[in-house]
């Protein structure tokens, strides 16, 4: 890392950044690209438009708009071009589009809407859900009910495969697998003892992945019943992210980026490799861009960097001292990553070729 | 772990136990709408009812699991982990979190969720564990549950309440039950829960510093008590404290009898050190932190209390002491 002249120089010439005085919960790019908005713990949404026309002043304000009446909790893209859903501590389940309009989804009363997320091929399936309490229900393209999922304890984490099929929840004891389109069918049950606390699906569909509160990984590959069992780390991983191809788990809760191999017979017996370690700091987050072999990392003192996997470089994005990073996100296409931080500090950078 | 989180960030959480019908919620409500000028994240269970408003309050399910770490009793509050998360993203909205327990809560698993989990150890401490006794039911609950007794064995202030339904002698004879269990607890007799909000939010309890300066049972006898009644006692030693002996000790210890340990607190002075090492355990589940420096002049005299079942007085007031250097 010892060649760049100052380790912000990448946020200093390709970002735009500023101070948002408010945790930030999520960075989330629309489903174009073209904007990205940063949910944030005063219930508000911060949006940056981009670089054109009026947001070239690197001191004019993002857009800002109140969604919750408590913390936003969770933010995924819509399947619309243009929007992105949330969920609160209001009970609220939330689509906010880009000029601030706030449309409720669905309300869910005392309960916190602790997990969104969506699917969309494009032309046919547009699916969005969100988890409250022990429940998930997921919408269809009109905001109607489709499936209403409920779990023996409070879901902690949710997600639809590659192909929008299938849904899988964390949840204590396991992880339950939906079909989205049976109406009554029950889930697969994927069972390990313990709490679950989050949950990932490798881009083929055959592998579940959840975080558990023991600081480790359970695994369930679902062609064979094959159990995966990944330990070691300081503290809770916190987020999971699979590479493109599906090689490579990504995961935070070290203080080095760590990835498992699935491949080769992965990563049963295999040890995981380890990248941009060294500074005795937490990685608090991870996410892999959506085509390459990269993967981008945020830690508790505010660094972040990418690290390309195969060549084992890594590039610092931000240099430490911006807060403890909180969110983490790639543009669709791969040529912006968000960042938001702990103490309201949130960037958009620019990484494509100039 | 170099966290940017330092002991001044963490946010203070009061746990409200006390079985079913002892006044919880009248004190809770009591706290919520006098004027202290502060605000409080309050999480109260499905059966709690609030009776004033409050910004924040977080209703939940008590979700107990047991942890996979090799200990058997260590169970913890999976909602509580989530609903702490949560509360941090709107940390500037409020000074403090209180949490209602239900009246059937064994108070184990809240006490130790606060021990266990990284981001709740990291953003929050645990300030006292407040419990509320029905002066009049309390000789019944006793008989009948042992999550009465558990109660008043973790807490750290007993709000002995409903005094106006007892006379003056059964006030005094109920509240000597409560001391033969938790001898170490500050006691507050009220009537409908009028205990100033000053004896019970941030009292910085848990780190013990308050808890220790009652004087050890140098007089109690070392007889070995057989029965499954919970007790508290305390031991002292003049001589500074081995640091490997001591862990080496308290993890046996621990290890072996931590179904019967509720509480293990201690201020140690250990050898070479100038800070006071604050000692603390909730059954096999042990956490520990230099706090402030000893006082100049001040006596480096090292406590630690222990309160459970089935406590062998000699046996800890021997391997206690053997922790001494030599």
């Amino acid at each position: 890392m010892g060649e760049t002249v100052s380790a912000d120089h990448i946020l200093e010439t390709r970002g735009r950044h500023r101070a948002l005085d408010a945790y930030v919960v999520a960075a989330t790019f629309s489903r174009s690209g073209k904007s990205c908005a940063f949910a944030l713990g005063d219930g508000t949404v911060a949006i940056d438009g981009g670089p054109e026309p009026t947001n070239n002043d690197s001191t004019a304000d993002w857009a800002r708009f109140p969604a919750h009446e408590g913390a936003i909790l969770c933010m995924a893209t819509d399947t619309t071009p243009e929007g992105w859903i949330t969920g609160g501590d209001d009970g609220r389940f939330y689509r906010i589009k880009a000029d601030g309009t706030v449309n409720l989804i669905a309300p869910f009363g005392m309960r916190w809407v602790e997990n969104v997320a969506s699917f969309t091929d494009g032309t046919k399936t547009h699916l969005v859900a969100c988890s409250a309490g022990k429940r998930v229900v997921v919408y269809n393209a009109k905001d109607d009910e489709l499936r209403v999922a409920d779990h023996p304890s409070t879901v902690t984490g949710l997600v639809f495969d590659a192909k929008g099929k299938r849904f899988a929840a964390s949840h204590y004891g396991g992880a339950s697998v939906w079909f989205v389109g049976s109406k009554n069918g029950a889930p697969r049950k994927l069972e390990w003892k313990g709490s679950h606390t989050g949950v990932a699906m490798s881009p083929d569909g055959d592998n579940v992945v959840t975080a558990m509160q023991e600081n480790a990984l359970h695994g369930w590959r679902l062609s064979d019943n094959q159990h995966m069992r990944m330990s070691g780390y300081p503290t809770k991983p916190r987020a999971l992210s699979f590479t493109k191809n599906g090689k490579w788990l990504a995961t935070s809760g070290a203080d080095s980026i760590v990835l498992w191999p699935f491949f080769g017979g992965g990563p049963m017996g295999k040890p995981p490799t380890e990248l941009a370690g060294g500074d005795g700091v937490t990685c608090n987050l991870v996410a892999c861009h959506p085509q390459s072999e990269l993967v981008a990392a945020g830690f508790n003192d505010g660094l972040v960097v990418i690290a390309d996997i195969s060549s084992a470089r890594i590039l610092p994005i931000t240099a430490p001292g911006h807060g403890a990073i909180s969110a983490l996100a790639w543009s669709p296409d791969g040529s912006h990553i968000a960042i938001g931080a702990e103490n309201g500090f949130a960037a958009v950078i620019d990484l494509s070729k100039r | 772990m170099a966290d940017a989180t330092t002991p001044a960030d963490q946010v203070p959480v009061t746990v409200l136990t006390g079985y079913l019908g002892a006044g919880k919620t009248t004190l809770l409500n009591r706290i919520l709408s006098e004027h202290h000028g502060k605000k409080y994240a309050v999480v109260i269970n499905e059966f709690g009812e609030l009776g004033v408003d409050n910004d924040l309050v977080v209703d939940t399910d008590e979700e107990v699991f047991e942890m996979n770490n090799g200990c058997i009793c260590c169970t913890v509050r999976g909602d509580l982990i989530r609903i702490v998360g949560g509360l941090m993203k709107r940390r500037d909205k409020f000074d403090g979190i209180i949490i209602e327990t239900t009246g059937l809560a064994n108070p184990a698993p809240v006490a130790q969720t606060f021990f266990v989990d990284d981001t709740v150890k990291a953003k929050t401490r645990l300030d006292a564990i407040v419990t509320v006794v029905d002066a009049k039911n309390l000789p019944a609950r006793l008989a009948d549950s042992a999550e009465a007794e558990e109660q008043i064995a973790f807490a750290d202030v007993i709000v002995l309440n409903k005094t106006d339904l007892v006379t003056p002698e059964e006030l005094d004879a109920v509240e000597a039950m409560v001391r033969k269990i938790n001898k170490f607890a500050r006691i507050h007799r009220s009537m409908k829960g009028d205990v100033p909000v000053t004896e019970l939010l941030d009292q910085g309890a848990f780190d013990l510093a308050r808890v220790l300066v009652h004087k050890p049972d140098f007089l109690d006898s070392d007889a070995h008590e057989h029965n499954d009644e919970v007790l508290s006692m305390s031991f002292e030693a003049e001589k500074p404290i081995d640091a490997e002996r001591f862990n080496a000790w308290i993890g046996a210890l621990l290890a072996e009898q931590g179904q019967n340990m509720l509480r293990t607190k201690g201020i140690l002075a250990y050898e070479g050190e100038d800070r006071r090492f604050a000692f603390q355990a909730v059954h096999m589940i042990a956490d520990g932190d230099f706090i402030g420096p000893w006082k100049d002049g001040e006596e480096r005299t090292s406590r630690i209390v222990f309160i459970g079942r089935n406590l062998n007085r000699p046996q800890l007031r021997r391997g206690f002491e053997s922790c001494q250097v030599a």
